[in-house]
């Protein structure tokens, strides 16, 4: 509790520079980013520039705060919950318009929570509990469950692949299965065009209402100063680099790490360190292979030695990543946990020896696939495979695109172990390489006894207890590798003004320029 | 000579139908799922094959074949699994650029090329020969990304003349593409000039040892006019085959220009479409640079005939 205290008060410190500035209306945010979205219906894809995107647009019934709890955002305040915990019911704010000057309505609440509940990752997740959602009148909707579960709230505020409310004809128009090409929403910008390889343009919507509690994480209270926003993709990182340099971009996102020295000298620009980014993983193939079983994963984890592996793929640069074995993120407060005597970050060549003998392993050859798409992937992948060969293992490094790298690893023949990265997950139910229906296969019935509790339980203490077992059985079963936790880099010009530099993606609304 | 035209037109059928079956393929061999890429890393095994069902991934390959000639036959290039648009309309909206690019890259190749070739020819062995080919050299040996990023360093980051990345339309903003235009039509058009001057120097001198031109000279001529009217016309037909091949490569070699400079062309479309294997955009922009390749080709034949009276096509 003191910590979380404690992280407010730094909030509000954090937050008072900001307020102290007089904002300036109006001018161009240009952003640069590494390439084009798959599509900007934010229920469609769990892709991180979709993400950024839509929530400049689209807005959800629930929203996170800085210390990742859900707050309200176009509900009007938290729900009611039903005494059982099996009905949920939201009052909507009154007098929100989408930007096609529609005034929102639970008719459009109920149809686009339905899409999300039959599209999304996280809304399928939550529809599988889910009995019926329906309009009582004009702005209060409620939410019937099946079963209970702690997840309504927080499944309804993540802001990936979000439950973004959309008018109820763009429902009606696209199904689910099918991309919206028509972005309304109730968001702070509106979508002005879209030129595929040249820009997004979003421009301040006028009609916006901002909530009147103060700014907090992704919520509260967004005002918009600047006229439009301009996202560009770039997609060379050192041509990012160089544009943040001059100046054509006022903000660019995902740098190359070797960048940071150089952009920390450069005048007029702010290099910023984005946390959490993602924390380094080893997948296992748990269906078919040597990685089925378990010493073999153990013996993996007990090998590894992360500082030299996160230092080199952090470029050298201790602010750029963080040793960690909790399976939630340090600023993922309400989940993180602290447990000493793991078998994390081991270095214990000796056990990972013993371990081997004990499974029998004969040197067979372990088909790891990594991707030079991701450098950083590919970085510690190399390293991963001389620690674990001189521990006794055989690896063989397979380095592929991306694209055949999500291909493959859907194939329990093809793979032994693939590397990608571990993004922010809200809640202990999300973390996705604990269940059985993604790539790896995790399918262990210790770990769903102890999820499917997390799922039925609401109490946060009883929750957070039941997680640390979870990461104890983790640690122990071993169905990834965890690694470290390595941190983006991203710049500023230093005249845009009032950025949260504390979020994990960022948001351009309350930000100004002093040009 | 307008037999001959037909003639060749109608032969280009067969080869664009034989360029795309083999992209077709080849794109639907190499390993890798759109679909995965488009719905998120964190999209499980059931949304993937839901996904795939609805863009028709999940028939038999030679199912899918037929239909793509089937829409082929009907102008009709298919719709981009990632654009949501058709592959005709984001080939149109890239083509510009492109074209621009070409067309300024293919001026700074032969204006610097042709002039500094014929020179060099000319004044075989002298130090302006000497000066001329090793430029030439160095224009061969040099990367073109390197020269980019070297260039942007200098010209954008360091003196700040020149943006370092973007596009304007010509049509909208005619000094401010210049701008930008200037540092990728050089770095990409020096590396051809390279080419061009080289060929044009060697034809020159294989010219110059011909008995008309000692037959000139004999008459009395002076040098100049030997070298431009005698000599030059007849070293063009080779010079004109090389910028020929020069532009088809710069349809297809401008993209690591368009990707250090950003410029949203058709080299940036096909290799993004190759990442996120969006199949039907890969061979839209494969059959478009196929059939430029054939046309540059025929209309480079076409040229020889008016350079050369001696060349006819019956």
């Amino acid at each position: 509790m003191q910590r979380l205290i404690a992280l407010a008060l730094l909030a509000v410190v954090l937050a008072v520079p900001a307020v102290a500035d007089a904002q300036k209306k109006g001018g161009v945010v240009k952003i640069g980013n590494l390439g084009e979205p798959p599509t900007l219906d934010a229920h469609w894809t769990t892709a991180t520039i979709t993400e950024v995107l839509t929530n400049h647009i689209y807005e959800q019934l629930y929203s996170l705060d800085a210390k990742s709890q859900p707050i309200p955002m176009l509900a009007e305040s938290m729900p009611t919950i039903s005494k059982d915990g099996l009905t949920y019911t939201f009052k909507l704010r009154q007098g929100i318009k989408f930007h096609n000057g529609k005034e929102m309505t639970s008719a459009d609440v109920v149809a686009s929570l339905n899409r999300w509940g039959a599209q999304s990752t996280y809304g399928k997740g939550l529809y599988a509990r889910v009995a019926e959602v329906r309009a009582l009148d004009k702005y209060t909707v409620e939410m019937k469950l099946k079963e209970k579960t702690a997840t309504v709230l927080i499944s309804l505020a993540i802001p990936n692949n979000s439950a973004a409310i959309y008018p109820k004809e763009v429902v009606d128009k696209f199904k689910p299965a099918e991309k919206a090409t028509e972005w309304i929403g109730t968001g702070p910008f509106k979508v002005v065009e879209w030129k595929p390889d040249r820009h997004i343009k979003m421009a301040r919507f006028d009609d916006y209402k901002p909530r009147s509690e103060p700014a907090s994480g992704y919520g509260g209270k967004k005002v918009v100063y600047v006229d439009e926003l301009l996202w560009i993709p770039v997609p060379d990182a050192a041509t990012r680099v160089a544009q943040i340099e001059t100046g054509e971009l006022d903000f660019a996102d995902d740098l190359d790490l070797n960048a940071y020295d150089r952009l920390k000298k450069t005048a007029g620009v702010q290099a910023l360190v984005a946390k959490p980014y993602y924390w380094l993983v080893a997948v296992f193939n748990k269906k078919e292979g040597l990685m089925t079983n378990p010493k073999l994963r153990q013996a993996w984890q007990a090998a590894l030695d992360m500082e030299p592996i996160m230092k080199t793929v952090a470029g050298g640069h201790g602010e750029l990543y963080r040793l960690d074995s909790s399976l939630a993120f340090a600023e993922n407060a309400p989940w993180h946990t602290k447990i000493k005597g793991l078998p994390w970050n081991e270095r214990n060549r000796d056990k990972a020896k013993r371990l081997l003998r004990e499974a029998g392993y004969k040197g067979e050859p372990i088909r790891f696939v990594t991707t030079q798409e991701y450098k950083w992937m590919y970085d510690f992948a190399l390293l991963s495979k001389q620690q674990l060969e001189d521990a006794g293992f055989t690896i063989d490094l397979q380095v592929v695109d991306w694209a055949t790298l999500v291909k493959r690893r859907n194939n329990p023949k093809e793979y032994d172990a693939f590397t990608t990265g571990m993004g922010n997950f809200y809640d202990p139910t999300h973390h996705i390489y604990l269940t059985p229906n993604w790539p790896g296969w995790t399918d262990d019935p210790d770990l769903n006894r102890v999820l499917a509790e997390l799922q039925g339980e609401s109490d946060y203490k009883k929750r957070f207890a039941l997680w640390e077992q979870a990461t104890r059985i983790f640690y122990d079963k071993v169905p990834v590798a965890r690694y470290g936790d390595l941190f983006g880099l991203r710049a500023m010009r230093k005249h845009v003004k009032g950025f949260d530099t504390t979020l994990m993606r960022p948001r351009f609304h309350n930000v100004w320029l002093e040009k | 000579m307008t037999t001959y035209l037909l003639r060749r037109l109608l032969a280009l059928i067969p080869v664009m139908f034989v360029v795309v079956t083999i992209v077709f393929l080849l794109i639907h061999l190499i390993p890798g799922d759109p679909v995965a890429v488009i719905l998120g890393p964190e999209a499980n095994a059931q949304q993937i094959e839901d996904a795939r069902r609805e863009l028709g991934l999940d028939r038999p390959l030679p199912e899918q074949l037929l239909s793509f000639y089937a829409r082929l036959l009907r102008g009709d290039l298919g719709r981009s699994y990632f654009l949501d648009r058709p592959v005709t309309q984001a080939l149109l909206e890239r083509a510009e650029p492109t074209l621009v690019l070409m067309t300024c890259a293919l001026l700074v190749a032969v204006l610097i090329g042709v002039p500094s070739g014929i020179v060099a020819g000319a004044y075989h062995g002298s130090w302006w020969d000497r000066i001329l080919m090793s430029a030439a050299l160095l224009g061969v040996c040099i990367p073109g990304f390197w020269l980019s990023l070297n260039f942007i360093y200098l010209f954008s980051v360091r003196l700040g003349w020149l943006p370092v990345a973007g596009y304007a339309s010509v049509f909208q903003d005619p000094v401010l593409a210049a701008r930008y235009m200037v540092l990728p039509a050089i770095s990409l058009g020096f590396n051809q000039s390279a080419l061009i001057a080289r060929i044009a120097r060697s034809c020159m001198l294989e010219i110059l040892r011909q008995d008309y031109i000692r037959t000139a000279r004999a008459k009395g001529l002076a040098e100049r006019s030997v070298v431009y009217l005698h000599a030059f016309r007849n070293a063009l037909v080779p010079v004109v085959t090389v910028i020929g091949i020069t532009m088809a490569i710069l349809i297809g070699g401008a993209v690591v220009t368009e990707i250090v400079f950003n410029i949203p062309g058709l080299g940036r479309l096909i290799i993004s479409a190759i990442l996120r294997r969006d199949y039907p955009v890969v061979q839209g922009v494969v059959l478009v640079t196929a059939a430029a390749y054939l046309l540059i080709n025929l209309i480079v034949d076409m040229v020889y005939a008016f350079i050369d009276p001696r060349i006819r096509y019956a």
